[in-house]
Order: C-alpha cells, then sequence, then structure tokens
C-alpha cells in the first residue's frame, strides 16, 4: 500500500511517453529549422505524384497517348481513362489516387504558409524564401488540381472557418493561384544551387502559364498579363535552348539552361521513377528485364502522335524530334524481338522514348529508370509567349518567334524554307498549328490534356485520335473534367453528392 | 461428408449416453456386498498404496495395498470416503471394480496466478476452459499452441504456417477486434506477454493452461484482455520423495499431401491448345492444324527447342524433390523435483530440434525452467519462477518452395541456371530453388521469463504479495545471399548481406493485497492491486551490398563495397500501463457465488485526458445442485452462471495520437515527411462489452460432465484506420469507429464411460461457434475497400469491410457458369467490362441484371469463418496399454484457394493442376473446367468466386499407442514410470479443399508425422 501512494504523483509521468523518433506536428511547425526539411519534403511528395503508373495517367486518353492493348484490357477502370466508357465515375480509383496522393502536399505548404506568418523568428529573409517556395508549391498544385476537376476546395489555415473544404468558385481558386505565385516569383531566388527548390523564375513561368490556361469562366485567363510575364522572363535571358534537342534526354546532362523546373531522379530506389517500366515494351521486357527500353505498355503514343504528316501524322520530314522523341525500332543486340502471340499486338509499335535511361542498359532493371522529369522547359514557355504574341494580335511577330527558336532547332539551326512557318497566317491558323507543334515539342510531357482542355479540343480530338475512344465513341463534352472521387463525396462533410461535376455518377 | 459432422457427433453423444446408462446398473436394494477398487493418482495414473477407504457414516474401513487395491464389505447403496494425505478427500459411492482417482493436494493445481496475485481456479468465475498437464501428454507438441489446438472450446489454434518452430495462429471467441489486436495475451505465471504466438515454453514445463474467455474472467487484465487470456501455470515441485523424470520422442516427418501436377506432356499439350485456341478466335476459318504444326516446329514461337526435346522424349521434371529432404524431429525434457511443507524446487531442461521438410531449413531449442518456492518464516515466503530459452533456426529462402512446386516439368533440372524458364525464356523472378538453397539464413533468439514474489502473511487470511517479473528477448536475423545467384545478378548487388537485431525488454512490478475471511457460510475474499508495466523495444538493421567474397556470409559488413547501397534502419520504443485492480468475492455455502472486480488502467498509448480507462466486471453463480429441493434429483452438479464485464484492447500503433515527422534521405538531402496519419488526441480504449451465460451439469457421478457457454459481444469503439478526405492534409487517422457484434456458442462434453479396474475409456468433444458482423464502420460509409493488384486499383477478393458481413468476408463475382455455344446468345447484350466470352470461358453473373457487369456486381461470396470448430478426443486403457486419438474438425468455413487459381489458368505457361485434363473442349462441354487459353481478354478464375472452396475439415492429429510397464516390475528397477508410445500425428484429414490444406494455406504443406516416445521417472 506505500508503494501505491509513493508512485501516484509520478503516474502521469509514467505513462506519458513521447516518440523517440519522429517529430510531431506541433514540433515541426515550431521552427524554421524544422519547417525547410519539411518543405523540402513537398518537394519530394510533389515529384512522387509524376513517378511510376500515377505521372501517366492524365496524360492517358488524350490525342497524343494511349494505354497500351495489353493494359487496356486488365482493368475496366484503368481503361476507361482512354475508352471514356461507363466505368469513368466517382469510383474510379485511378483518378481517386491522383486526387489523394497531392492534398496533403496543398496542405502540408498552406500549414507551412501559416506557421511562418505567425513565427517570431528574426531572419526575414530565411522566412519569405521558405514562404515563397510553399507558396510555389500550393499554387503549381492548386493549378493542375484545378485545370482537372474544376472548382476545388482553397486549403487556407487562416480563413479555415470561411472556406473550410468545400469547392470554391474558379475566380477565387485562380486568383488564389496567381496571389501565391505572386508571392513566389517576389521571393524566391533568381537562382538554387539545389535544383530541387524552385526559383523566381519558375514562378514567372507558371505564373504566365497560368493567366493563359485559366478557364476563362473563371475570369483569369488575361493574355496580356500572361504576355508581359513571359516577356519578363525572356528578357531576363536566364534560360536558353540548348542547341541539340537529343541532349534534353540525355541522362548524362540533367538542369540544362533550357530547364526553368525539372524533377529530379536517379538510378537509386526511392528516387528512381519507373517510368520506363511504364513506357517501354513488353516485348523486350519479354526478352531481357535489363534491357533499357523494355517495360510494360501503359503508355503509347497515338497513330496521330508517331506517323508522318503524309500518314495523318504530325511528323513533318527532318524533324529531329521524331526520333527523340519516339522510339520505332525494337532491334535489340541484334535480334528485332518476335511478337508473342498472347500479348496485346501493339508492342512493337512505336513506344514513348522520351524517359528511357540507357544508364540501365546490361546492370539494372528498367524499373530502376530514373531520368529527371520536366515541369516547366523553357521551349514550352517560347511557344506560350508565342501564343500569347498571336492572341494579343502580333501573329507575325508569333510565327518568326516559333520559327527563330524551337523550329529552327527542330531542324538542328538550319530549318528548310518550306518548313517555315508563314507570317501571313491568320491567328486561327496560328492556333491550330501550334496545337500541333506543342506535341511535337512537348509530347509526353503532361501540358496536353490542359493544351486539349483551354483550346476546348479535347472531345473532337481525342475522339478522332485515341485509338480506345474512337473505338467507344463516348467521350462527351462532361469528359473535360474528372469526377470527383466517391470517396471524397463520402468523407468530407463539405463536399456532398450534388457537388459532383455534371455528367457523372456518384457510383 | 465434412458438413453432416454436427449431426454425427449428436449422434455420438447420444450413444455414449446409452452406453452409460446401459453400463451402469442403478444401484438400489439394500444388501451387503463387496465394495472393490484400486485408487490411483490423476497426476500419473500410478496407484496410491495406504490410502484409508472408509464408509461414510460407518466404522469399517480398510487400507488400499501397494497396487493400490482395496476391497470391503458395506451396504448396497453405501458411499465411500477416500482420504491420503497429500491428497483431496473424495466421497463416491460404492460399487465393484471402481476407479478411484485422487487429486493431488499440490497448490499448483488448485491454483493459478494471475497478474502478480495467486487465485484458486474455483476463484475464477465465468468462462474458463483449461487443460492440465495429462491432456498436454498425450501427444508430442514443442509449442503451447500445439498443445491446445482443438482441446479447448471456444479456442481456435490454426497450423497457418506449417514452417519448423512456427507456432500458428490463435483466436478466442473469433475477431473482436476489426483492425488491431486479435491475438489473446499469455499470462506465464503470472507475467504478462502480448506477442501474439510464442513458443520459448516447453510443454513438458506446463501443469496447466487455462484459457479465460469471457470478460468477467478477463477483468482482471482489463485493457489488455480483449481478446482473452491464456493463462499458462509451469509445474511447482511436489511434496514427499523427490523425482526424476526423463522425457523424449523422435519423429520422423513427410508432407500430408502434395498437389497433383500437369506433368511435361499434359503442360505441353494444354499449351497447344491455348495457342490453338487463340488462333481460331482470332482467325475462324483458319486451320487449326497446320497452326499446331507450326507451334511444333523448329521455328516454335511457343515452345524451345529444349522443351520440345523433352516433350518428344516423354520426359518430365520434379523441381520440388531437388529441395525437399526427409524431416526429423527430436524432443528431450529431463525434470527434478522435490517439496516440502516448507518449499519445493522444479528444474527442467528441455532439447527440441526440428529438422524441416526443406533442405537447410531447421529450428533448435534448448531450454530450462527453474521453479523455487520457500517459506523462510511461517509469515514470509518467496517464490520465483525462471525459464530461459535459446533458439537457433535456420531458414531457407521464402520463395523456393514456391517456385520449386510450380516449376515448369519442361525444364531439365540443373543447378547451373540463375533463373527457371518457360518457353526457353528466362524469367527472372523465378530463382532456381536449387540455387537459392545457398542463400545463408539463420536467426537466434534468447528469451527469458522470469517472475518473483515475496508473501507475507501477517494475520491469517491476510496476504500481501509484491512481484517482480521480466521478459528479456534478443533476438537475431541474418541473411546472405550470394554473388552468383539470380537474385544478387537481377539486382546488380554482387552479394547481400542482412543483419537485424532486436531486443525487448519489458518489466512488471505487482503489489497486492488480499484478505479470506469466512463467517460461518459466508465466505468473503478481497484483494486490491497495483501494478506497472513497462514494454521496451528496440532495432537496428543493415542491410550492405556488394562483397568480394561469399566465403564471409553476412558476418563481415564492413567489407560491403556498395556503399551507396547500404540501408540502415532503426527504432526505439517504449509503452507503460499502470493499473489499480479491486476485486471482491463472496460465496454462501458454496451454493452462490458473485464476484466484482473492476480494473482502472492508464495506459502511454493514448493521448492526455485520455489515458485512464475503467473496466468493471461482474460475475454471478448458482450451484443448484447444492440446494436441498434439488438432493433428490440424480445431478451431481448443476451450476448456473451468468457474467457480463468491459474489457479492453490497447493494441494500436504507438503514438497514434500524434501526427508524426520522420526525416527521410532521398536525392542526396534530408526531409521530413508525414506519414500520412492524422494523430488523433481523442483516442480511448476499444471496449468490449460482453455477456456470458454458462451452465455446467454433472451427471452420473460426474463420469458425465457438460459445460455450455453463450456468450454476446458487443465491441464498440473499435479502433480503425479511417481514411480521410485528404483536403485534410492526411490520408488516415486512427479513430475509434466501428462496431463489432459477435456471438457464439461453446460446449464442452468430456464422459468416462467405463471405468473397471483394467479398463478405462474415456471421451471428450467440444464444438465452438462464432459469429461476427461488423455493425458500424464510420460516418455514412458502408464499405471499406481493399485495393491492390497489377494497376493498384483493383478490389481484393479479402480484406474488404462491409457493414453487416463478417469481417472475414470474401467479396468477387459469382462464377455462373462455362459458356456452352447455346449461352453465347443471351449475354451479347451484357457489357463485361472488356472481357470477351466465348464457349468455355467463365460466365460471371450479372447479380443486379444491368447488363453491365461492374463494381455493383461483385458480392461477398462467403466468409472464412468456420460455422462450428473444435476437436474430440477419446482415451482406452487397458492394464497397461493405452489407446488415444485426438481429432481437430472445422466446419462451414471457404478460403480462396489461391495456389487452385494460379494452376487453373489453362495457358500451359505455368504449372498447371490435373483437373484441367477435363477442360472444355468442343468435344467435352460437360465439365467445370474453362478451355485452354493464352492471352486475350476472358475472366480469369481468380476474378470470380470459382476457386472458393470449402475449408471445412476433418484431421487426425493424433493416434498414441502407448504402454505402461507393470509397477512391481518396475519398482524393482527403482523406478516409478516406464510408459512407451507410439504417435502418428496428423495422419489424415478428410477435406474437400484442393490445395495443400484447409487450414494451413497454399504456400507450404503440412506434415505428417510418426513419433516414437519415451517417458521414464524414478
Amino acid at each position: 500500500m506505500s508503494a501505491l501512494i509513493l508512485i501516484s504523483p509520478s503516474c502521469k509521468k509514467f505513462i506519458t511517453e513521447d516518440p523517440q523518433t519522429a517529430l510531431t506536428e506541433e514540433n515541426v511547425f515550431k521552427s524554421l529549422d524544422n519547417i525547410e526539411p519539411l518543405v523540402l519534403g513537398l518537394y519530394t511528395s510533389w515529384r512522387n505524384t509524376k513517378k511510376d503508373r500515377g505521372g501517366f495517367i492524365f496524360t492517358l486518353g488524350t490525342d497524343e497517348a494511349q494505354q497500351g492493348a495489353y493494359q487496356v484490357r486488365t482493368d475496366e477502370r484503368q481503361a476507361s481513362l482512354d475508352r471514356y466508357s461507363a466505368f469513368l465515375t466517382a469510383s474510379n480509383t485511378a483518378l481517386a489516387e491522383q486526387w489523394n496522393s497531392r492534398w496533403p502536399v496543398i496542405s502540408a505548404a498552406a500549414k507551412v504558409i501559416y506557421a511562418i506568418g505567425l513565427s517570431q523568428d528574426a531572419d526575414a529573409n530565411r522566412k519569405n524564401r521558405i514562404l515563397g517556395e510553399a507558396s510555389f508549391i500550393r499554387a503549381a498544385l492548386n493549378f493542375e488540381m484545378s485545370q482537372y476537376w474544376g472548382e476545388i476546395p482553397l486549403i487556407d489555415q487562416s480563413k479555415f472557418a470561411e472556406y473550410g473544404t468545400k469547392r470554391q468558385p474558379l475566380n477565387l481558386v485562380y486568383s488564389s493561384i496567381v496571389a501565391d505565385l505572386e508571392n513566389a516569383a517576389k521571393f524566391l531566388p533568381l537562382t538554387q544551387s539545389d535544383k530541387r527548390r524552385a526559383t523566381s523564375g519558375a514562378a514567372l513561368a507558371l505564373l504566365g502559364k497560368v493567366y493563359l490556361y485559366a478557364p476563362v469562366a473563371s475570369g483569369q485567363r488575361d493574355f496580356t498579363k500572361a504576355r508581359d510575364t513571359f516577356k519578363k522572363l525572356i528578357d531576363a535571358g536566364t534560360y536558353s535552348l540548348v542547341s541539340n534537342y537529343a541532349d534534353l534526354w540525355n541522362p548524362a546532362k540533367p538542369n540544362t539552361t533550357e530547364s526553368i523546373f525539372e524533377f529530379q531522379f536517379n538510378n537509386v530506389y526511392p528516387d528512381n521513377n519507373q517510368t520506363q517500366w511504364q513506357m517501354g515494351s513488353r516485348s523486350l521486357a519479354e526478352i531481357d528485364q535489363y534491357a533499357f527500353f523494355g517495360g510494360y505498355d501503359l503508355m503509347v503514343p497515338t497513330k496521330y502522335c508517331y506517323g508522318k504528316t503524309a500518314e495523318g501524322g504530325i511528323w513533318e520530314d527532318g524533324d529531329v524530334r521524331k526520333s527523340e522523341s519516339i522510339r520505332y525500332d525494337f532491334t535489340y543486340k541484334g535480334k528485332v524481338p518476335v511478337l508473342n502471340p498472347a500479348f496485346g499486338g501493339d508492342e512493337l509499335d512505336p513506344h514513348v522514348k522520351k524517359y528511357e535511361d540507357p544508364r540501365t542498359e546490361g546492370t539494372l532493371s528498367f524499373w530502376l529508370s530514373g531520368k529527371n522529369i520536366f515541369y516547366l522547359r523553357y521551349a514550352d514557355i517560347l511557344l506560350c509567349y508565342a501564343e500569347t504574341l498571336n492572341e494579343t494580335g502580333a501573329t507575325a511577330q508569333a510565327v518568326d518567334l516559333v520559327n527563330s527558336t524551337v523550329r529552327l532547332r527542330a531542324w538542328n539551326g538550319n530549318l528548310p524554307a518550306d518548313k517555315k512557318w508563314n507570317s501571313a497566317w491568320s491567328q486561327q491558323q496560328f492556333r491550330d498549328n501550334m496545337l500541333d507543334e506543342r506535341m511535337r515539342e512537348l509530347c509526353f510531357e503532361g501540358w496536353r490534356r490542359m493544351d486539349l482542355i483551354r483550346s476546348g479540343k479535347l472531345v473532337d480530338l481525342v475522339k478522332a485520335r485515341n485509338k480506345w475512344a474512337r473505338e467507344t465513341g463516348s467521350i462527351q463534352a462532361f469528359h473535360n473534367r474528372y469526377p470527383i472521387p466517391l470517396q471524397e463525396i463520402k468523407q468530407n462533410d463539405d463536399i456532398s453528392e450534388t457537388d459532383q461535376n455534371p455528367g457523372y455518377l456518384n457510383q | 461428408m465434412i458438413l453432416n459432422l454436427p449431426k454425427k457427433i449428436l449422434n455420438s453423444i447420444v450413444l455414449i449416453a446409452l452406453l452409460m446408462l446401459t453400463g451402469m446398473p442403478c444401484l438400489q436394494a439394500q444388501t451387503n456386498v463387496t465394495l472393490s477398487g484400486r485408487v490411483t493418482d490423476q497426476q500419473g495414473g500410478q496407484p496410491i498404496p495406504g490410502v484409508s477407504v472408509k464408509v461414510k457414516g460407518g466404522t469399517n474401513g480398510v487400507s488400499t495395498d501397494k497396487d493400490g487395491r482395496f476391497s470391503l464389505n458395506a451396504q448396497q447403496g453405501s458411499v465411500l470416503v477416500i482420504s491420503s494425505i497429500g491428497y483431496i478427500n473424495k466421497e463416491v459411492a460404492g460399487g465393484e471394480n471402481m476407479a478411484i482417482i485422487l487429486s493431488s493436494l499440490d497448490k499448483d493445481l488448485q491454483e493459478v496466478t494471475v497478474v502478480g496475485v495467486s487465485v484458486r481456479k474455483a476463484d475464477l468465475t465465468g468462462a474458463v476452459s483449461g487443460i492440465t498437464e495429462k491432456t498436454i501428454k498425450e501427444l508430442p507438441a514443442t509449442n503451447i499452441n500445439q498443445a491446445i489446438q482443438g482441446r479447448i472450446s471456444g479456442v481456435l489454434v490454426q497450423n497457418t504456417n506449417p514452417r519448423p518452430g512456427s507456432s500458428g495462429s490463435i483466436k478466442v471467441r473469433g475477431n473482436n477486434s476489426i483492425r488491431f489486436g486479435a491475438n489473446p495475451i499469455y499470462v506465464v505465471d503470472g507475467l504478462v506477454i502480448d506477442d501474439g504466438a510464442f513458443n520459448s515454453i516447453n510443454p513438458d514445463d506446463i501443469a496447466s493452461i487455462d484459457v479465460l474467455k469471457d470478460a468477467s474472467a478477463t477483468a482482471i487484465y482489463g485493457s489488455r484482455g480483449a481478446n482473452g487470456v491464456i493463462l499458462v501455470t509451469t509445474k511447482k515441485g511436489k511434496n514427499g520423495q523427490g523425482s526424476i523424470t526423463y522425457n523424449a520422442w523422435a519423429g520422423i516427418q513427410s508432407f500430408t499431401k502434395n498437389v497433383p501436377y500437369l506433368n511435361a506432356q499434359q503442360i505441353a499439350e494444354l499449351r497447344i491448345d491455348a495457342y490453338a485456341n487463340k488462333f481460331m478466335d482470332d482467325n475462324p476459318t483458319g486451320n487449326r492444324q497446320t497452326y499446331i504444326n507450326t507451334l511444333l516446329g523448329t521455328a516454335s514461337p511457343i515452345f524451345s527447342q529444349n522443351e520440345l526435346q523433352v516433350y518428344r522424349a516423354g520426359d518430365s521434371y520434379n523441381w520440388l524433390d531437388e529441395i525437399t529432404q526427409r524431416g526429423i524431429q527430436q524432443n528431450h525434457t529431463a525434470t527434478f523435483s522435490k517439496g516440502s511443507e516448507n518449499g519445493s524446487v522444479y528444474v527442467s531442461f528441455n532439447y527440441t530440434d526440428q529438422k524441416g521438410l526443406l533442405k537447410t531449413s531447421n529450428y533448435k531449442r534448448y531450454g530450462g525452467q527453474v521453479n523455487l518456492e520457500q517459506k523462510i518464516k511461517p509469515w514470509l515466503k518467496l517464490g520465483s519462477n525462471t525459464n530461459f530459452s535459446r533458439t537457433n533456426e535456420s531458414y531457407i529462402d521464402g520463395g523456393v518452395f514456391n517456385i520449386a512446386a510450380n516449376a515448369n516439368p519442361l525444364l531439365p533440372i540443373s543447378g547451373d541456371i540463375p533463373y527457371l524458364s518457360w518457353k526457353g525464356i528466362q524469367n527472372t523472378d523465378l530463382y532456381n530453388p536449387i540455387r537459392s538453397l545457398n542463400i545463408d539464413g539463420k536467426g537466434n533468439l534468447n528469451r527469458l521469463l522470469t517472475t518473483n514474489y515475496l508473501a507475507v502473511t501477517p494475520i491469517a487470511g491476510l496476504t500481501i504479495r509484491s512481484g517482480i517479473s521480466l521478459d528479456v528477448r534478443n533476438q537475431d536475423y541474418y541473411n546472405y545471399i550470394p554473388k552468383s545467384l539470380g537474385q544478387s545478378v537481377r539486382n546488380a548487388t554482387s552479394g547481400s548481406a542482412t543483419q537485424k537485431k532486436e531486443n525487448w525488454f519489458n518489466w512488471q512490478w505487482d503489489n497486492s493485497v488480499s484478505y479470506d475471511k469466512s463467517i460461518g457460510k459466508h465466505n468473503f475474499s478481497g484483494l486490491v492491486s497495483f501494478g506497472l508495466t513497462q514494454n521496451n523495444y528496440n532495432y537496428n538493421q543493415i542491410d550492405a551490398y556488394g562483397f568480394a567474397t561469399d566465403d564471409f556470409s553476412y558476418k563481415y559488413l564492413g567489407g560491403a563495397y556498395l556503399k551507396d547501397r547500404t540501408q540502415l534502419g532503426s527504432d526505439f520504443v517504449t509503452n507503460s500501463l499502470i493499473s489499480y485492480i479491486a476485486r471482491g468475492n463472496y460465496n454462501y455455502d458454496g451454493k452462490y457465488f458473485a464476484t466484482l472486480t473492476a480494473r482502472y488502467d492508464g495506459s502511454s498509448k493514448f493521448g492526455n485526458g485520455n489515458k485512464w480507462g475503467i473496466f468493471p466486471s461482474l460475475a454471478l453463480a448458482w450451484d443448484i445442485s447444492k440446494e436441498e429441493f434439488f438432493k433428490s434429483v440424480n445431478l451431481d452438479m448443476l451450476k448456473l452462471r451468468a457474467g457480463y464485464g468491459i474489457a479492453g484492447n490497447q493494441n494500436i500503433p504507438n503514438f497514434a495520437y500524434n501526427s508524426l515527422y520522420r526525416p527521410v534521405f532521398s536525392n542526396g538531402s534530408v526531409s521530413y515527411v508525414s506519414d500520412g496519419r492524422l494523430g488523433n488526441p481523442d483516442l480511448v480504449w476499444e471496449k468490449q462489452k460482453q455477456l456470458n451465460l454458462g451452465l455446467d451439469v454433472g451427471l452420473l457421478k460426474n463420469r458425465l460432465i457438460i459445460n455450455a457457454d453463450y456468450f454476446v459481444i458487443h465491441n464498440d469503439d473499435l479502433l480503425m484506420e479511417r481514411t480521410l478526405s485528404t483536403t485534410t492534409g492526411f490520408r488516415n487517422t486512427i479513430a475509434n469507429v466501428g462496431s463489432l457484434l459477435n456471438k457464439g456458442a461453446e460446449l464442452n462434453v468430456t464422459a468416462r464411460i467405463i471405468e473397471k479396474q483394467d479398463l478405462q475409456w474415456s471421451v471428450s468433444l467440444n464444438i465452438s461457434s462464432y459469429k461476427n458482423k461488423i455493425t458500424k464502420l464510420y460516418g455514412s460509409v458502408d464499405a471499406i475497400y481493399n485495393y491492390g493488384g497489377f494497376t493498384g486499383v483493383e478490389i481484393q477478393r479479402t480484406g474488404n469491410l462491409f457493414l453487416n458481413e463478417s469481417l472475414n468476408s470474401i467479396y468477387t463475382y459469382k462464377f455462373e457458369k462455362i459458356a456452352q455455344s447455346e449461352d453465347i446468345e443471351r449475354i451479347k447484350n451484357i457489357n463485361y467490362g472488356g472481357h470477351t466470352i466465348k464457349p468455355g470461358d467463365i460466365i460471371p453473373v450479372d447479380v443486379n441484371g444491368d447488363n453491365k457487369v461492374d463494381d455493383l456486381d461483385r458480392i461477398v461470396v462467403g466468409k472464412t469463418d468456420p460455422k462450428l470448430y473444435g476437436g474430440f478426443s477419446t482415451n482406452v486403457n487397458y492394464k497397461g496399454l493405452s489407446l488415444n486419438a485426438v481429432f481437430n474438425y472445422n466446419v462451414g468455413g471457404k478460403g480462396i484457394n489461391s495456389l487452385y487459381d494460379g494452376l487453373m489458368n489453362g495457358s500451359g505457361e505455368y504449372a498447371g493442376h490435373i483437373d484441367q485434363l477435363d477442360r472444355w473442349t468442343p468435344q467435352n462441354t460437360n465439365t467445370n473446367i474453362p478451355r485452354a487459353y493464352i492471352g486475350g481478354s476472358r475472366y480469369s478464375v481468380s476474378e470470380t468466386d470459382y476457386s472458393v472452396q470449402s475449408t471445412s475439415f476433418l484431421r487426425m492429429t493424433a493416434l498414441t499407442l502407448g504402454y505402461n510397464f507393470d509397477q512391481a516390475l518396475l519398482s524393482k528397477a527403482k523406478m516409478t514410470t516406464f510408459r512407451l508410445y507410439l504417435t502418428g500425428s496428423n495422419l489424415f484429414t478428410l477435406t474437400k479443399y484442393k490445395g495443400y490444406d484447409p487450414e494451413g494455406g497454399d504456400s507450404y504443406p503440412t506434415s505428417k508425422m510418426f513419433v516414437l516416445g519415451l517417458n521414464v521417472g524414478f
């Protein structure tokens, strides 16, 4: 009994055990020394959404790429991303996974922004830089989410009582994205020695794109602002095209002058990205797991994307981008693989080449492929800038810009006269050609679905060019948005069944 | 056959009852008769000489002779009083050739130690079942779970992992938690061990095992009792002469069965058929035979030339034979014990060696037990129970069996190739099993379990006791994969070594005051207790790659040269628990019983404000047979029991009340990353409200004893990982959200059918059932799906949770039939989501009839829970000879046979089951076996419930024939016992399940064993 009395006062202490190998949230947000590695962690989490299968979900079902024939018959939920079939509904878990992998990053970025606001730390420069980084990350992800899902929740700790987690009007969403990017452009440095981190250039580039890509309904699409933002970036002269297009895909040459922001990967797990596993050919995988262009055909180019103009495709004679972007020849170690009759049939049709990682050849499985992945590339900005010139009435200037930069490089600095764009083109002619030019320059880099949505051509072009969508013919206007995941509707008290994007069933 | 079992069991009960009625003529007439019999010890079955046998209420009495026999004249209907020093007195109705068994007065049989308190077993109210060493001896077991499998109602032990040294899974009264902690706790001499199945205690050292099943019995364990408690009491030295025993057995093991595989020719023909079917589907006007000829030609696209050679030569290769060996097990225990008024000592040494059925797999345990008890002063006693064990294991790489069993029979055996191949194409997943035998896997475990106490009795009836218990465990795991193996080549590791070292240090300090008092017919006992428990765990692990030589195996990590691939891991975790217990027992004249228990626990697993929980329980019992008005009824016992209580569960991940961030090294620097879980400071204990109703009946001089229990368990506030809207910033949290209702019944019947001097026959049987239903998930969620598969987004067949369904349900498409040509027209308008169906393929049921087979057409097709399970045994003794059989059974459960799934794929590019010989062909349409096919988009066997099979079984767990040498002969050799026995374990299993074993699953077959054993006592 005496023991009982002796021990009682220290009871509370006895049964209080703090984690010895983890930081609690309270600890993390208490000091800049902890917030900074947290922000680095957010870059990593964001990067990881670009990895593996998930990194290509939004590119499936476009006019440049589609699932391989073997993959499309494995799981109907995944297949519906190309087929736009009745399986593309709120319960589509392939999409839900993309939704779910992004919100924790947005939310943590929002917490950082909030915590910086409260921080008493005296180092204002450091605080500003962290604020700039968190703002950039939140803006980039909000932009991506809103492009695909429309109205999205805005996570803002300081306005949580007002916003909650309900879907906000597009105007509010895009003005928040703009505000974040303006902050980022203001606070981020011009260059970062750590290539994982964003720069003010990246913030400007993305801000310009946001003005260009924002839905008309948001009231934020503004070609003039976009043009001026791009011009500011270009005039600063920080970035330039690499002269040899092939260098962009050479893993020995990462983070070139053309790279405004790219996701950093390597060949060691967990920093590999498995992209080649998804892009390569099953016929090669069957022969040798170390064949650097083997894989499992998650995504293959559409015929439109790999064909020559004469065959109804996009490729003009002499364009060096064709053979750098797409693999046509599957000869491996002197042998041409035989198509296994049990496969889907398209395993030896042209495949995506941009993610091939020759460093793995013969020594590592293509699962360990890990080239960097572009997010913002200067060539993209030049094309976007040209678009804004065209949209603001300077079509001839826009044509000159494309001829003298992106297309010039595509013909190795020697653009033949018949491949030059005509400065007498109408605004609409320029738009139409630009949509193809963007595919030639940027195919499989993740911008295609957004380009189709903003140009209003998703339904027509996908129905015409995507093999599986053409087969079903069921793509409709409402497919310009993805369905809000069913689990979100069930678990988020601020989003009800009636908040679903039109056209989708809550099942 | 098995489904009829319950009826059979009922029949046997009736039969047993009839036997007893006819075999035991009633004793009525009042005439003088000769009463005779033999008195034996319950423990060892040895005769007891010098026992006093008196007629109750009379004067005449005799003593037993050296063989324990007696004979005297008395009136018919007399009651005999049997008494002997060191034994409990017994009153029995007189008869001829009576077999009287006396129980030792030894405390270890009467008392068990719960947390820091020694209590009489009789005081454990509520649903308690147990076995004693006598039952444990009946079969050669190397761990506790084996010893109780099928022997105790309400306890489901499954040999889910038949590898040497593993101890299987155990569940008491089914599932009582959705996600966390389904294992009961083990309490060894008062020390609480909650690491599930553990196997460091030698069954030979166990005096009794009691399973506490309901809340009134487990209440004393409060926060940790929700999944049941297994009380293990080890042996103590006995009063009287010292004794030495030696028990040994050795056995030879083999697989109970193997799956019938297709041989090389059958596989080749299946493959040809599959490709030809595919060809004809794609080219309806093509020529099948011409195509087949090309398949068999020199440029065959589907066979390598080597395969064709094997096919034509009529050879077939069995890779499994290359990695199997004859399993040999042996077990030796020597014990030394002695006791006196003032103390006792028990010391044992044990050695177990199990050589597995797969080459290189081996398990060895060296152990010892020292139990001491000594009175220092008349009012002061101290005691210690200490167990030490050392286990050495040698592992075979986990994938080896599967790869070997499913290897290509067209591939000649060779240890030179790194990977196995099909069609001549090496598959880098199929590491050559012969080479994998060179993987050096070792594991060692040192474990010390010790409980030590000091008890003071200042006045009669009052005991103050303080005890310290330790559970110290050090476990090492080592592995080395040589450079030349496929595993190393594929991952470019040039040899990989792993070392993992884990340490547990758990201590428990218990202090109690108990007081017993009887006033007239009122008997009181009370107990208050205070305890502290702390569990500490830490581990470190190193994975190193790149070795110049294989010679040093995993032993010299410093020599690893691929430094940037080195992986390090470690963690330190501490949990602590404070508990207060109060309990009062009251009984009136042995007729009315009441026990009130309350435990108040504080745990570090929960956040501030929610650390404490109270767990009360009440148990009542009424022994009707002791009532006057019942004396005339011919019943020896009729006890009604009712108990209600609340138990708890705190088996949740550590620090779940906090959101945690950990440093992660990625891309050259460290970043902090959340684990995705939102900390929930509101977490409280899982609460289990349990009602138990019980009935104990003793009939025919207690020769037939029936115990029945019925329970209803409401599990509320169940701790579950609930997924969150990710807009919260997290993917999931642990919350008290689910509810699970669990109901069931248990029946235990023991009958001593024949009790003659030279012949005894006893039978015991137990039947248990449980049925669980999820009654609440969270929010408006009525289903939580388990996604996985190739794309990561396919709903899996198990692991899903549905409201109003069992926790263990199987969810998939229902197999309707194999399509015949006439079906095609009927189904042509149904959208099978990209699947095609041709004659010979599987048609799934469009459950909701909307002409679209999608996720809405998946249904619960069954559950893995058995409807009934249990065991029965029979024991016949004739003079020195004994025959004992133990069975266990399981009725009404379903299981997914994933092995069969794979073997029925019909491609001929993977191992096949011989059922495929009866596959659908245009000529053989009256069959349920799908046609051969490769590629394409038909439904695979595993997409429907095609291979969901009954897991009902009846197994003869052990059949033992023993012989006890004659006592007279032994005493000349100064021996007290000499017994030889022969046991066959797992001799047969009746089941319709087509995998290796309905219980053990599909990864590894169960083994059977023939054992020769010996017990010697001096």
